[in-house]
Protein backbone atom coordinates (compact mmCIF):
# COMPACT_ATOMS: atom_id res chain seq x y z
CA UNK A 1 0.00 0.00 0.00
CA UNK A 2 1.48 2.87 -1.28
CA UNK A 3 2.61 5.15 2.32
CA UNK A 4 0.83 9.13 2.88
CA UNK A 5 2.92 11.21 1.14
CA UNK A 6 5.15 13.24 3.56
CA UNK A 7 3.81 17.04 4.14
CA UNK A 8 5.23 19.47 1.48
CA UNK A 9 8.59 21.21 2.91
CA UNK A 10 7.18 24.82 3.60
CA UNK A 11 10.85 26.01 3.85
CA UNK A 12 11.42 28.96 1.98
CA UNK A 13 13.12 28.79 -1.57
CA UNK A 14 16.60 30.42 -2.21
CA UNK A 15 16.29 34.17 -3.61
CA UNK A 16 12.92 33.61 -2.85
CA UNK A 17 10.58 36.08 -0.08
CA UNK A 18 9.79 34.09 2.71
CA UNK A 19 6.25 33.81 3.26
CA UNK A 20 5.32 35.13 6.81
CA UNK A 21 4.18 32.17 8.39
CA UNK A 22 5.84 28.98 6.32
CA UNK A 23 7.30 27.13 9.71
CA UNK A 24 6.45 27.02 13.54
CA UNK A 25 9.29 28.68 14.97
CA UNK A 26 9.52 32.15 16.07
CA UNK A 27 12.20 34.56 15.01
CA UNK A 28 13.68 37.65 17.58
CA UNK A 29 16.74 39.99 16.48
CA UNK A 30 18.27 42.61 17.65
CA UNK A 31 19.63 45.26 15.83
CA UNK A 32 22.02 48.52 16.27
CA UNK A 33 24.76 50.32 16.11
CA UNK A 34 27.83 49.09 18.19
CA UNK A 35 27.64 50.12 21.80
CA UNK A 36 23.92 50.72 21.84
CA UNK A 37 23.04 47.97 24.38
CA UNK A 38 21.89 45.11 22.15
CA UNK A 39 24.19 42.11 22.89
CA UNK A 40 24.05 42.74 26.47
CA UNK A 41 20.24 43.14 26.29
CA UNK A 42 19.84 39.82 23.95
CA UNK A 43 22.05 37.56 25.99
CA UNK A 44 20.00 38.51 29.34
CA UNK A 45 16.57 38.04 27.01
CA UNK A 46 18.44 34.55 26.04
CA UNK A 47 19.36 33.51 29.96
CA UNK A 48 15.66 34.26 31.30
CA UNK A 49 14.36 31.85 28.49
CA UNK A 50 17.08 29.43 29.22
CA UNK A 51 16.29 29.08 32.69
CA UNK A 52 13.12 28.99 32.01
CA UNK A 53 14.20 25.85 29.96
CA UNK A 54 12.65 27.18 26.35
CA UNK A 55 13.86 25.85 23.32
CA UNK A 56 15.43 27.98 21.48
CA UNK A 57 19.01 28.83 19.51
CA UNK A 58 21.08 31.86 19.62
CA UNK A 59 23.25 33.01 16.49
CA UNK A 60 25.45 35.68 16.22
CA UNK A 61 26.45 37.44 13.02
CA UNK A 62 29.69 36.47 10.99
CA UNK A 63 30.00 33.23 12.68
CA UNK A 64 29.83 30.64 10.62
CA UNK A 65 33.88 28.69 10.18
CA UNK A 66 32.98 28.56 6.11
CA UNK A 67 33.98 31.83 4.94
CA UNK A 68 35.84 32.58 8.55
CA UNK A 69 38.95 32.78 6.61
CA UNK A 70 37.81 34.27 3.89
CA UNK A 71 37.04 37.63 5.76
CA UNK A 72 40.16 37.01 7.94
CA UNK A 73 42.27 37.14 5.14
CA UNK A 74 40.05 40.07 3.37
CA UNK A 75 40.58 42.05 6.30
CA UNK A 76 44.18 41.74 7.03
CA UNK A 77 45.64 42.15 3.55
CA UNK A 78 42.60 44.80 3.31
CA UNK A 79 41.13 43.22 0.01
CA UNK A 80 37.96 44.07 0.80
CA UNK A 81 35.78 46.59 -1.44
CA UNK A 82 31.89 47.31 -0.23
CA UNK A 83 30.96 45.27 -2.99
CA UNK A 84 33.06 42.00 -1.91
CA UNK A 85 32.54 43.42 1.78
CA UNK A 86 29.03 42.67 1.25
CA UNK A 87 28.84 39.31 -0.70
CA UNK A 88 31.13 37.85 1.94
CA UNK A 89 28.62 38.70 4.71
CA UNK A 90 26.24 37.50 2.84
CA UNK A 91 27.52 34.30 1.82
CA UNK A 92 28.38 33.95 5.44
CA UNK A 93 24.65 34.71 6.38
CA UNK A 94 23.29 32.08 3.58
CA UNK A 95 25.32 29.37 5.37
CA UNK A 96 24.02 30.26 8.48
CA UNK A 97 20.55 30.48 7.06
CA UNK A 98 20.51 27.23 5.35
CA UNK A 99 21.83 25.16 8.01
CA UNK A 100 20.84 26.52 11.48
CA UNK A 101 18.23 29.28 11.35
CA UNK A 102 15.69 27.84 8.70
CA UNK A 103 16.07 23.64 9.73
CA UNK A 104 15.73 25.21 13.86
CA UNK A 105 12.78 27.52 12.78
CA UNK A 106 11.25 24.56 10.79
CA UNK A 107 11.80 22.23 13.72
CA UNK A 108 9.85 24.76 16.14
CA UNK A 109 13.00 26.83 17.95
CA UNK A 110 12.83 29.76 19.46
CA UNK A 111 15.93 31.70 17.23
CA UNK A 112 17.37 34.65 18.81
CA UNK A 113 20.01 36.66 16.27
CA UNK A 114 22.19 39.16 17.96
CA UNK A 115 22.17 40.90 14.53
CA UNK A 116 20.44 40.55 11.09
CA UNK A 117 20.03 41.55 7.40
CA UNK A 118 19.48 44.91 8.54
CA UNK A 119 23.05 45.57 10.11
CA UNK A 120 24.23 44.52 6.25
CA UNK A 121 21.54 46.96 4.89
CA UNK A 122 22.39 49.72 7.59
CA UNK A 123 26.31 49.44 7.37
CA UNK A 124 26.65 48.94 3.47
CA UNK A 125 24.56 51.31 2.41
CA UNK A 126 26.75 53.42 4.22
CA UNK A 127 29.54 52.00 2.22
CA UNK A 128 27.40 52.93 -1.03
CA UNK A 129 26.03 49.98 -1.61
CA UNK A 130 22.72 50.47 -3.53
CA UNK A 131 20.17 49.80 -1.24
CA UNK A 132 17.86 47.32 -3.95
CA UNK A 133 20.64 45.24 -4.47
CA UNK A 134 21.33 44.91 -0.77
CA UNK A 135 17.39 44.15 -0.26
CA UNK A 136 17.72 41.71 -3.53
CA UNK A 137 20.90 39.92 -1.79
CA UNK A 138 19.01 38.90 1.14
CA UNK A 139 15.37 38.22 -0.01
CA UNK A 140 15.93 34.42 1.15
CA UNK A 141 15.87 35.75 5.03
CA UNK A 142 12.91 35.08 7.16
CA UNK A 143 10.87 37.93 8.32
CA UNK A 144 11.64 38.11 11.99
CA UNK A 145 8.82 37.80 14.39
CA UNK A 146 10.19 40.94 16.04
CA UNK A 147 13.34 43.49 15.63
CA UNK A 148 14.41 45.30 18.20
CA UNK A 149 16.30 48.36 17.43
CA UNK A 150 18.17 49.76 20.47
CA UNK A 151 18.86 53.37 19.63
CA UNK A 152 21.51 55.36 21.37
CA UNK A 153 22.47 58.82 20.95
CA UNK A 154 25.62 58.74 18.26
CA UNK A 155 28.00 60.22 21.51
CA UNK A 156 26.78 57.80 23.90
CA UNK A 157 27.04 54.78 21.57
CA UNK A 158 31.00 55.73 20.43
CA UNK A 159 31.95 56.91 23.84
CA UNK A 160 31.03 53.07 24.82
CA UNK A 161 33.22 51.60 22.14
CA UNK A 162 36.23 53.73 22.05
CA UNK A 163 36.74 54.05 25.94
CA UNK A 164 36.48 50.06 25.89
CA UNK A 165 38.65 49.24 23.29
CA UNK A 166 42.60 50.03 23.03
CA UNK A 167 42.49 50.12 18.76
CA UNK A 168 39.78 50.24 16.36
CA UNK A 169 40.29 47.90 13.42
CA UNK A 170 40.40 48.90 10.04
CA UNK A 171 37.01 48.03 8.95
CA UNK A 172 34.99 48.70 11.68
CA UNK A 173 36.31 51.97 12.12
CA UNK A 174 35.11 52.65 8.36
CA UNK A 175 38.71 53.62 6.90
CA UNK A 176 38.10 51.95 3.90
CA UNK A 177 35.43 54.81 2.99
CA UNK A 178 37.89 57.94 3.15
CA UNK A 179 36.12 59.75 5.87
CA UNK A 180 38.90 60.57 8.16
CA UNK A 181 43.09 59.67 8.65
CA UNK A 182 42.06 59.51 12.18
CA UNK A 183 40.38 55.87 13.20
CA UNK A 184 38.36 57.35 15.94
CA UNK A 185 36.68 60.11 14.23
CA UNK A 186 36.61 57.76 10.97
CA UNK A 187 34.71 55.70 13.56
CA UNK A 188 32.20 58.52 14.33
CA UNK A 189 31.18 59.71 10.65
CA UNK A 190 30.71 55.98 9.65
CA UNK A 191 28.20 55.12 12.82
CA UNK A 192 26.53 58.12 12.11
CA UNK A 193 25.78 57.33 8.71
CA UNK A 194 24.82 54.11 10.18
CA UNK A 195 22.29 55.06 12.27
CA UNK A 196 20.52 57.01 9.81
CA UNK A 197 20.25 54.19 7.89
CA UNK A 198 18.99 52.45 10.43
CA UNK A 199 16.88 54.98 11.29
CA UNK A 200 15.40 54.99 7.84
CA UNK A 201 13.98 51.22 8.32
CA UNK A 202 12.04 51.85 11.53
CA UNK A 203 8.81 52.28 10.15
CA UNK A 204 9.38 50.02 6.86
CA UNK A 205 10.87 47.04 8.35
CA UNK A 206 8.32 47.07 11.62
CA UNK A 207 11.17 47.82 14.20
CA UNK A 208 9.99 47.83 18.02
CA UNK A 209 12.32 50.85 19.20
CA UNK A 210 14.36 50.58 22.85
CA UNK A 211 15.98 53.39 24.56
CA UNK A 212 19.24 51.92 24.82
CA UNK A 213 20.30 54.74 27.30
CA UNK A 214 17.70 53.71 29.85
CA UNK A 215 18.96 51.70 32.76
CA UNK A 216 19.92 47.79 31.74
CA UNK A 217 17.69 45.83 34.12
CA UNK A 218 14.62 48.75 33.30
CA UNK A 219 15.24 47.97 29.72
CA UNK A 220 15.24 44.30 30.19
CA UNK A 221 11.58 44.38 31.61
CA UNK A 222 10.69 46.22 28.73
CA UNK A 223 11.79 43.71 26.19
CA UNK A 224 10.49 40.36 28.50
CA UNK A 225 7.16 42.27 28.57
CA UNK A 226 7.43 42.49 24.71
CA UNK A 227 8.40 39.17 23.61
CA UNK A 228 5.85 37.68 26.11
CA UNK A 229 3.07 39.75 24.48
CA UNK A 230 3.99 39.20 20.97
CA UNK A 231 5.25 35.17 20.88
CA UNK A 232 2.94 32.30 22.25
CA UNK A 233 6.15 31.19 25.00
CA UNK A 234 4.46 27.95 25.90
CA UNK A 235 4.81 26.94 22.57
CA UNK A 236 8.50 26.87 23.59
CA UNK A 237 8.29 25.28 26.87
CA UNK A 238 9.12 22.70 28.21
CA UNK A 239 7.13 19.26 28.09
CA UNK A 240 4.90 21.66 25.74
CA UNK A 241 5.42 18.74 23.13
CA UNK A 242 4.29 15.83 25.71
CA UNK A 243 1.24 18.18 27.01
CA UNK A 244 -0.10 18.88 23.41
CA UNK B 1 54.49 60.78 -26.13
CA UNK B 2 51.55 62.53 -24.93
CA UNK B 3 50.61 62.85 -21.60
CA UNK B 4 47.66 60.85 -22.16
CA UNK B 5 49.91 57.75 -23.06
CA UNK B 6 51.88 58.88 -20.19
CA UNK B 7 49.30 58.46 -18.10
CA UNK B 8 47.97 55.14 -19.33
CA UNK B 9 51.35 53.64 -18.86
CA UNK B 10 51.40 54.46 -15.41
CA UNK B 11 48.01 53.29 -15.17
CA UNK B 12 49.78 49.78 -16.39
CA UNK B 13 52.25 49.60 -14.31
CA UNK B 14 49.96 50.59 -11.35
CA UNK B 15 48.45 47.41 -12.40
CA UNK B 16 51.02 44.96 -12.34
CA UNK B 17 52.35 46.38 -8.89
CA UNK B 18 48.78 45.72 -7.44
CA UNK B 19 49.36 48.09 -4.45
CA UNK B 20 46.82 49.85 -5.26
CA UNK B 21 44.61 47.22 -3.55
CA UNK B 22 45.96 48.09 -0.26
CA UNK B 23 46.02 51.72 0.18
CA UNK B 24 44.12 53.38 1.96
CA UNK B 25 41.55 55.81 0.24
CA UNK B 26 42.42 59.60 0.59
CA UNK B 27 40.08 61.34 2.47
CA UNK B 28 38.06 64.12 0.33
CA UNK B 29 38.73 62.37 -2.72
CA UNK B 30 35.25 60.73 -3.16
CA UNK B 31 34.38 59.80 -6.55
CA UNK B 32 31.43 60.82 -7.95
CA UNK B 33 28.59 58.57 -8.68
CA UNK B 34 27.66 57.42 -11.92
CA UNK B 35 24.30 58.48 -13.37
CA UNK B 36 21.07 56.02 -14.30
CA UNK B 37 22.64 56.46 -18.37
CA UNK B 38 25.85 55.67 -17.42
CA UNK B 39 25.39 53.05 -15.21
CA UNK B 40 22.90 51.20 -17.67
CA UNK B 41 25.27 51.49 -20.31
CA UNK B 42 28.19 50.07 -18.11
CA UNK B 43 25.90 47.94 -16.04
CA UNK B 44 23.35 44.98 -16.45
CA UNK B 45 21.45 46.64 -13.45
CA UNK B 46 23.37 49.25 -10.80
CA UNK B 47 26.55 50.79 -10.61
CA UNK B 48 29.88 50.06 -8.59
CA UNK B 49 30.51 51.66 -6.21
CA UNK B 50 32.87 54.49 -6.80
CA UNK B 51 32.42 53.72 -10.89
CA UNK B 52 34.07 56.40 -13.15
CA UNK B 53 32.65 55.62 -16.82
CA UNK B 54 34.89 58.09 -18.58
CA UNK B 55 37.84 55.89 -17.36
CA UNK B 56 37.17 52.89 -19.40
CA UNK B 57 39.51 52.52 -22.41
CA UNK B 58 39.92 49.07 -22.91
CA UNK B 59 37.47 46.00 -24.08
CA UNK B 60 35.62 43.39 -22.36
CA UNK B 61 35.33 40.27 -24.42
CA UNK B 62 33.74 37.37 -22.46
CA UNK B 63 34.15 33.69 -23.59
CA UNK B 64 31.28 31.21 -22.36
CA UNK B 65 30.90 27.34 -22.79
CA UNK B 66 30.53 24.35 -21.15
CA UNK B 67 34.04 22.23 -19.98
CA UNK B 68 35.20 20.47 -22.85
CA UNK B 69 34.11 23.95 -25.95
CA UNK B 70 37.58 24.72 -25.86
CA UNK B 71 37.77 28.08 -24.28
CA UNK B 72 40.74 27.66 -22.48
CA UNK B 73 42.10 26.58 -25.59
CA UNK B 74 40.91 29.91 -27.52
CA UNK B 75 41.80 32.04 -25.06
CA UNK B 76 45.72 31.03 -24.98
CA UNK B 77 45.55 31.98 -29.06
CA UNK B 78 43.82 35.04 -28.82
CA UNK B 79 46.26 35.96 -26.19
CA UNK B 80 48.74 35.14 -28.45
CA UNK B 81 47.38 37.06 -31.40
CA UNK B 82 46.41 40.19 -29.56
CA UNK B 83 49.80 40.73 -28.35
CA UNK B 84 51.63 40.32 -31.41
CA UNK B 85 48.78 42.80 -32.50
CA UNK B 86 50.55 44.73 -29.89
CA UNK B 87 47.63 45.04 -27.18
CA UNK B 88 47.91 44.33 -23.52
CA UNK B 89 46.12 41.48 -22.45
CA UNK B 90 44.71 40.33 -19.06
CA UNK B 91 42.92 37.01 -18.51
CA UNK B 92 40.06 36.30 -16.02
CA UNK B 93 38.55 32.99 -14.95
CA UNK B 94 36.15 31.91 -12.25
CA UNK B 95 38.01 31.21 -8.66
CA UNK B 96 40.63 33.04 -9.58
CA UNK B 97 40.36 35.74 -6.97
CA UNK B 98 42.99 36.47 -4.38
CA UNK B 99 40.20 36.73 -1.85
CA UNK B 100 38.30 33.83 -1.89
CA UNK B 101 39.39 31.82 -4.84
CA UNK B 102 40.79 29.03 -3.17
CA UNK B 103 38.44 28.86 -0.51
CA UNK B 104 36.05 27.88 -2.82
CA UNK B 105 38.20 25.15 -3.87
CA UNK B 106 38.29 23.78 -0.47
CA UNK B 107 34.26 24.40 -0.42
CA UNK B 108 34.15 22.24 -3.58
CA UNK B 109 36.36 19.56 -1.58
CA UNK B 110 34.73 19.35 0.66
CA UNK B 111 31.33 19.03 -0.38
CA UNK B 112 30.48 20.65 2.57
CA UNK B 113 28.36 23.65 1.90
CA UNK B 114 24.64 24.93 0.46
CA UNK B 115 23.68 26.11 -3.05
CA UNK B 116 22.87 29.50 -1.85
CA UNK B 117 26.26 29.92 0.00
CA UNK B 118 28.72 28.56 -2.83
CA UNK B 119 26.59 30.91 -5.12
CA UNK B 120 27.29 33.80 -3.15
CA UNK B 121 31.27 32.56 -2.68
CA UNK B 122 31.03 32.52 -6.31
CA UNK B 123 29.42 36.11 -6.54
CA UNK B 124 32.53 37.22 -3.90
CA UNK B 125 35.08 35.66 -5.96
CA UNK B 126 33.69 37.40 -9.20
CA UNK B 127 33.39 40.96 -8.02
CA UNK B 128 37.05 40.66 -6.77
CA UNK B 129 38.04 40.18 -9.89
CA UNK B 130 36.50 42.50 -11.40
CA UNK B 131 37.64 45.45 -9.12
CA UNK B 132 40.70 44.45 -8.43
CA UNK B 133 41.67 42.60 -11.88
CA UNK B 134 39.16 43.91 -14.68
CA UNK B 135 38.36 47.08 -13.99
CA UNK B 136 42.14 48.39 -13.57
CA UNK B 137 42.72 46.57 -16.96
CA UNK B 138 39.66 48.07 -18.52
CA UNK B 139 40.83 51.84 -16.99
CA UNK B 140 44.52 51.48 -18.46
CA UNK B 141 43.57 50.35 -21.58
CA UNK B 142 44.06 46.80 -21.86
CA UNK B 143 41.52 44.11 -23.50
CA UNK B 144 40.65 42.18 -21.02
CA UNK B 145 39.79 37.97 -22.14
CA UNK B 146 37.28 36.35 -19.60
CA UNK B 147 37.20 32.61 -19.24
CA UNK B 148 33.81 32.55 -18.20
CA UNK B 149 31.44 35.10 -16.58
CA UNK B 150 27.91 35.46 -15.09
CA UNK B 151 26.72 33.57 -17.15
CA UNK B 152 27.77 30.15 -16.35
CA UNK B 153 27.28 31.35 -12.82
CA UNK B 154 23.77 32.36 -12.94
CA UNK B 155 22.86 29.27 -14.91
CA UNK B 156 24.47 26.92 -12.46
CA UNK B 157 22.11 28.78 -9.42
CA UNK B 158 19.01 28.33 -11.57
CA UNK B 159 19.66 24.78 -12.67
CA UNK B 160 19.60 24.27 -8.74
CA UNK B 161 16.77 26.06 -8.11
CA UNK B 162 17.93 29.22 -7.16
CA UNK B 163 15.13 31.84 -8.07
CA UNK B 164 16.40 33.67 -11.39
CA UNK B 165 16.06 37.36 -10.65
CA UNK B 166 17.04 36.36 -7.43
CA UNK B 167 20.39 35.84 -9.04
CA UNK B 168 20.19 38.04 -11.77
CA UNK B 169 19.70 40.94 -9.32
CA UNK B 170 23.23 39.36 -7.49
CA UNK B 171 25.16 40.05 -10.91
CA UNK B 172 23.23 43.44 -11.33
CA UNK B 173 26.44 45.13 -10.78
CA UNK B 174 28.60 43.23 -13.14
CA UNK B 175 29.90 45.21 -16.09
CA UNK B 176 28.17 44.48 -19.52
CA UNK B 177 31.15 42.65 -21.98
CA UNK B 178 31.64 44.36 -25.05
CA UNK B 179 31.71 40.75 -26.48
CA UNK B 180 30.42 37.72 -25.50
CA UNK B 181 31.54 34.59 -27.64
CA UNK B 182 29.29 31.47 -26.84
CA UNK B 183 30.88 28.61 -27.95
CA UNK B 184 28.46 25.71 -28.25
CA UNK B 185 28.94 21.81 -28.21
CA UNK B 186 27.01 19.06 -27.79
CA UNK B 187 27.13 17.60 -24.00
CA UNK B 188 28.24 14.32 -25.73
CA UNK B 189 31.10 15.87 -27.21
CA UNK B 190 31.87 18.13 -24.12
CA UNK B 191 32.18 14.53 -22.03
CA UNK B 192 34.36 12.60 -24.71
CA UNK B 193 37.04 16.01 -25.22
CA UNK B 194 37.13 16.12 -21.04
CA UNK B 195 37.41 12.52 -20.34
CA UNK B 196 40.26 12.14 -22.38
CA UNK B 197 42.12 15.45 -21.11
CA UNK B 198 41.81 13.71 -17.04
CA UNK B 199 40.70 10.61 -17.88
CA UNK B 200 37.75 11.09 -15.51
CA UNK B 201 34.93 13.53 -14.50
CA UNK B 202 34.82 15.42 -11.94
CA UNK B 203 32.13 15.75 -9.22
CA UNK B 204 30.94 18.99 -9.81
CA UNK B 205 31.10 18.99 -13.60
CA UNK B 206 28.82 16.27 -13.34
CA UNK B 207 26.66 17.67 -11.20
CA UNK B 208 26.62 14.80 -8.96
CA UNK B 209 24.89 17.38 -6.03
CA UNK B 210 21.65 17.46 -7.81
CA UNK B 211 21.48 13.45 -7.78
CA UNK B 212 20.48 13.05 -11.07
CA UNK B 213 21.34 9.88 -12.22
CA UNK B 214 24.08 7.48 -10.46
CA UNK B 215 25.48 6.88 -13.89
CA UNK B 216 28.64 9.34 -13.93
CA UNK B 217 27.95 9.63 -18.17
CA UNK B 218 24.06 10.22 -17.86
CA UNK B 219 24.37 12.89 -14.54
CA UNK B 220 27.12 14.69 -16.91
CA UNK B 221 24.94 14.77 -19.94
CA UNK B 222 21.54 15.63 -18.30
CA UNK B 223 23.08 18.24 -15.83
CA UNK B 224 24.95 19.79 -19.05
CA UNK B 225 21.95 20.29 -20.76
CA UNK B 226 20.51 21.31 -18.14
CA UNK B 227 23.03 24.44 -18.21
CA UNK B 228 22.62 24.41 -22.02
CA UNK B 229 18.85 25.03 -22.00
CA UNK B 230 19.42 28.17 -19.60
CA UNK B 231 22.46 29.35 -22.27
CA UNK B 232 19.51 29.61 -24.70
CA UNK B 233 17.67 31.56 -22.83
CA UNK B 234 20.38 34.17 -21.92
CA UNK B 235 21.77 34.07 -25.69
CA UNK B 236 18.74 35.76 -27.22
CA UNK B 237 18.76 38.19 -24.13
CA UNK B 238 22.11 39.26 -24.17
CA UNK B 239 23.16 39.11 -27.95
CA UNK B 240 25.65 35.82 -27.31
CA UNK B 241 27.79 35.76 -30.65
CA UNK B 242 27.31 31.84 -31.18
CA UNK B 243 29.82 30.00 -32.46
CA UNK B 244 30.00 26.41 -33.06
CA UNK B 245 32.28 24.89 -30.35
CA UNK B 246 32.57 21.54 -32.51
CA UNK B 247 34.10 23.11 -35.56
CA UNK B 248 38.29 22.94 -35.86
CA UNK B 249 40.00 24.94 -33.26
CA UNK B 250 41.64 26.97 -36.37
CA UNK B 251 38.13 28.05 -37.81
CA UNK B 252 36.55 29.23 -34.11
CA UNK B 253 39.74 31.25 -33.39
CA UNK B 254 39.01 32.81 -37.16
CA UNK B 255 35.59 33.70 -36.39
CA UNK B 256 36.91 35.08 -33.07
CA UNK B 257 39.32 36.97 -34.40
CA UNK B 258 37.11 38.88 -36.95
CA UNK B 259 34.54 39.58 -34.58
CA UNK B 260 37.63 41.16 -31.78
CA UNK B 261 39.38 42.93 -34.88
CA UNK B 262 36.02 45.12 -35.46
CA UNK B 263 35.63 45.74 -31.90
CA UNK B 264 39.13 46.76 -31.39
CA UNK B 265 38.83 48.93 -34.91
CA UNK B 266 41.91 46.71 -36.23
CA UNK B 267 42.30 45.03 -39.68
CA UNK B 268 44.95 42.78 -38.86
CA UNK B 269 43.04 38.84 -38.61
CA UNK B 270 46.25 37.10 -40.01
CA UNK B 271 47.21 34.86 -37.31
CA UNK B 272 49.19 31.10 -36.86
CA UNK B 273 50.31 30.15 -33.96
CA UNK B 274 53.68 30.47 -32.28
CA UNK B 275 55.57 27.24 -31.91
CA UNK B 276 54.76 27.32 -27.96
CA UNK B 277 50.89 26.78 -28.76
CA UNK B 278 51.07 24.88 -32.17
CA UNK B 279 49.74 21.85 -30.42
CA UNK B 280 46.42 23.26 -29.74
CA UNK B 281 46.06 24.06 -33.57
CA UNK B 282 43.89 20.97 -34.59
Amino acid sequence: MPRPEAAKSTLPQPGRPVPSRAYPGALIVVEGTDGSGKSTQLYLLKRWLEIGGYRLHFTEWNSSPLVKSATRRGKQRRLLTPTTFSLLHAADFADRCERQIMPLLQGDYLVLADRYIYTAFARDASRGCPPRWLRNLYRFAPIPDITFYFRAPLDIAVHRILSGRPKLKYYEAGMDLGLSYDRAESFRLFQARILEEYDKMVDTDNFVVLDGTIPVNKLQKQMRDIVASKIDLKRFAPHAAEAE
Amino acid sequence: MTDQEKEKEKSAAALTATADATSAPVPGTATKTPTEEEASQYFYGEALVGFDPSEITGSLIVIEGMDGSGRSTQIALLQEWLESEGFAVQTSGLRRSNLVGRDIDELLAKNAVTRLTLSLMYATDFFDQVEHRILPALRSGTVVLADRFIFTLIARGVVRGINRDYISGLYAMALRPHLTFWLNVRPETAFAREFKKAQAISYWEAGRDMSLSHDLYWSFIRYQTMIKREFEVMAKRHNFIELDGEASVSSVNKQLRQRIAEQLGIRATKYSPSAALAHLWR
